[in-house]
């Protein structure tokens, strides 16, 4: 079979081609009794030459002419087969009783042979040509049959009404051997939403646009979906033929309807599980924000009370608890913008080719106040290759992890950040710690949203940061995870160097004069 | 006529004005405000402002087009304020004609330095003097003789390199978008190609700066561009 598939707003033609057309034709019904009487002449020709002068061997004529008959009955049918049974007695008649070339028939034993001939050929010709419709009735069955399976076996696990609209029309058009086969469904009361149109191309296209042979509506216990419209203008569909579409169409409602179903489902699921991050967002959110909040306002109203008189050193303490306060307000905003964009799926990297090290840099400004008290190490070159990554969200990424590092490891100790190039195709960056070990079990956890090692007042924050990275990070095609070290804690991501496949050839770029 | 200069803040948050207005006033400058696009450009339009902050996002029309209707008449520096979150916005601006952002929050330290670059840099550009040498801690550019020292010494630049370094040091202080500076010194064709612009950045960096991995000259605009670093 040769697909083609033309898109048109949605109808979509599907032209089946047969390189091998199996095509039964099935004429009119006069054809079938012509070749009985041809058969019988033949017949009457082959026997001729062995006609006896004395006329004496009609007897064992009469049973060689249940030859046609029974020939016929299991060709062409009961109908036919009859027919012949009765052109075999008068050839039978005419040609070997004697007196020949008439029907008259002079003697009486004759006569009876005769008879009985008419009778025991008809009888035949019925057994036998209700044996072999039985068997034809049968294999149209089983045709049945195997159709439904294969109908059954297409629209099994199809997640998509435009899919199981399409295995409808295909298997309705095969099975039926039809012209063309349109599958038509209704949403909001607007016929045909959904289209889908396949044709056999192989066949004569006779007229375009006439109405269609057969239509079946596809009727669910909800009320009316929509319908199929059958095109074959050969021979009408028999009533065996209508029974199979209408065993169609309700399969494919039934899968629709399993499918629509199980959308409802998982979209409940999904609204219930978003709720339930909402809020568990919101208590997380409500006490970090407050937190820096009440800090900035104790600071505020006693720099402004006229009770207190403040020296220098204390006024320049508590204006830097505000700063570091506000700045760290700034930052849980940015993380919950970044947190809602991943939860809704629309966090989109806005890719250019950025250096690493410039990010690093950046990132380690803004963090400048909250790591003063830890010493930093880094290694990352100006001169690694450039990284088609969204500047902000991997800088945001960084300060999460500085961040994170800062808060669970003692103060005065190291935080290393490193870059390398690892695998030829990938840059991977370390933020490591002198903190404590995470237990093992909870190593891929802590990127989980809300998961907290510690206790939640042990050490501010929502528990977001981490899970956040997870998301930019393999929103650029790279993995994030956490390693304990011998003397520390290390996070570690990768981050690709190519973008769809283009990858920035250093010695091309420097193409200079 | 006040010797002060004169500044107008466009801003739709009552509290970003009370402050502004009271640090700008308290450092001798002359603060009008506006709370909405139209009263800002009908207060510029009778009073002309030496300097606008503006910020981005106003309740009744866009500060990106208040930006392009002050650049009808006027080239007065602009300077943008606006969240982090919309950088996109920020680089429509500047290459609309506004001459530096600040992202909200901000210190105030450098509101007042780039308020001074963008009045200094008015200054010249009003003035038909130009400046033909400029220094950056131990690097001197002549833009006339095409010549860059770094102590003392020459350093050697392709053409490309100098152009680079040319049209960042001629806007000094200011920051220059990514498609600006690559469509002036390489092509219009080519504004998109960061990744040129990176490499020569990394170029220039390593021949002019004591350490290229922290630059004080070249400085990084996070999504925006750059900003060359010249001596006060």
């Amino acid at each position: 079979m040769i697909w083609e598939y033309d898109f048109r707003p949605e109808v979509i033609i599907i032209t089946m081609m047969r390189l091998n057309p199996f095509r039964r034709l099935r004429p009119f019904r006069g054809l079938e009794y012509l070749l009985a009487v041809l058969v019988t002449a033949f017949f009457t020709l082959l026997f001729l030459p062995i006609r006896s002068p004395s006329g004496q061997d009609h007897t064992i004529l009469s049973q060689l002419y249940l030859l046609p008959v029974v020939i016929s009955s299991v060709l062409w049918g009961l109908g036919p087969g009859a027919f012949v049974a009765v052109l075999s007695f008068l050839a039978l008649n005419y040609f070997f009783v004697p007196p020949y070339y008439t029907l008259l028939v002079h003697q009486t034993q004759d006569l009876l042979v005769l008879i009985v001939f008419l009778g025991v050929s008809i009888t035949i010709g019925q057994l036998v040509g209700r044996v072999s419709k039985s068997l034809a009735e049968s294999q149209a069955r089983e045709r049945e049959a195997v159709h439904l399976y294969e109908l059954t076996m297409h629209l099994s696990g199809l997640q998509d009404e435009h899919d199981i609209i399409s295995a409808l029309a295909e298997q309705t058009l095969i099975a039926l051997r039809a012209r063309r086969v349109d599958v038509l469904l209704e949403a909001h009361g607007e016929m045909s939403a959904q289209h889908v149109r396949m044709e056999d191309r192989s066949r004569p296209d006779r007229k375009q646009d006439e109405t269609p042979t057969f239509i079946n509506p596809l009727q669910s216990g909800g009320g009316f979906m929509g319908e199929i419209q059958i095109w074959r203008e050969e021979v009408p569909l028999g009533r065996a033929e209508e029974r199979l579409v209408s065993t169609f169409t309700s399969q494919g409602v039934t899968a629709l309807e399993r499918l629509r179903l199980s959308q409802t489902v998982s979209k409940a699921r999904l609204l219930e599980e978003s709720d339930r991050f909402k809020s568990s967002l919101l208590s997380s959110v409500s006490h970090e924000l407050r937190t820096p909040l009440a800090t900035i306002k104790a600071a505020v109203t006693s720099l402004r009370s006229e009770t207190i008189a403040w020296d220098s050193e204390a006024r320049i303490e508590l204006l830097a608890a505000v700063e570091e306060e506000a700045d760290h307000l700034n930052l849980l905003v940015g993380n919950l913008l970044n947190m809602s964009r991943i939860e809704a799926g629309a966090l989109k990297p806005e890719r250019s080719w950025n250096s690493l090290a410039d990010i690093v840099t950046g990132a380690i400004e803004r963090m400048r106040q909250q790591i003063e008290k830890h010493k930093l190490e880094v290694d990352v070159s100006a001169d690694l290759p450039l990284v088609p990554v969204d500047y902000f969200q991997i800088e945001q990424v960084l300060i999460n992890l500085i961040s994170n590092s800062s808060k669970y490891s003692p103060e005065g100790t190291t935080i290393g950040i490193r870059a390398t190039v690892a695998d030829g195709d990938m840059l991977q960056l370390t933020v490591r710690n002198q903190g404590p070990h995470v237990a093992e079990e909870n190593l891929e956890r802590i990127f989980d949203k809300f998961f907290r090692v510690t206790a939640a007042d042990k050490v501010t924050g929502a528990g977001l940061g981490l899970s956040i990275c997870k998301g930019i990070i393999e929103a650029h095609g790279g993995r994030i995870w956490a390693e304990n070290l011998a003397d520390g804690f290390a996070f570690q991501f990768t981050l690709p160097l190519s973008v769809e496949g283009f990858t920035l050839v250093e010695s091309q770029e420097i193409a200079d004069e | 006529m006040s010797t002060q200069p004169h500044i107008l803040v466009i801003d739709d948050e009552a509290q970003i004005l009370r402050a502004l207005r009271t640090i700008l006033t308290a450092k001798g400058f002359r603060v009008s405000v506006a709370s909405q696009g139209e009263e800002g450009l009908t207060i510029a339009a009778a009073q002309p402002p030496d300097l606008v902050i503006l910020d981005l996002s106003l309740p009744d029309m866009d500060g990106v087009e208040v930006c392009a209707r002050l650049r009808e008449w006027t080239k007065i520096p602009i300077i943008i304020l606006s969240v982090r979150e919309s950088e996109h916005d920020k680089v429509i601006a500047l290459d609309k004609g506004a001459d530096d952002y600040l992202t909200k929050p901000f210190g105030i330290e450098e509101l007042l330095a780039r308020i001074r670059v963008a009045l200094r840099h008015s200054a010249q550009t009003l003035g038909s003097q130009k400046i033909q040498i400029i220094t950056a801690g131990p690097v001197t550019i002549d833009l006339a003789l095409h010549q860059v020292t770094r102590n003392g010494e020459e350093i050697r630049l392709t053409a490309t390199e100098f152009k680079l370094l040319a049209y960042l040091a001629a806007n000094a202080g200011r920051v220059l978008t990514n498609q600006s500076i690559l469509s002036h010194v390489w092509d219009p064709a080519e504004a998109d190609r960061v990744e040129y612009l990176r490499v020569y950045i990394r170029q220039l960096r390593k021949k002019l700066e004591e350490d290229p991995d922290h630059p004080c000259i070249i400085r990084n605009e996070p999504g925006i561009g750059y900003r060359f670093m010249a001596e006060d």
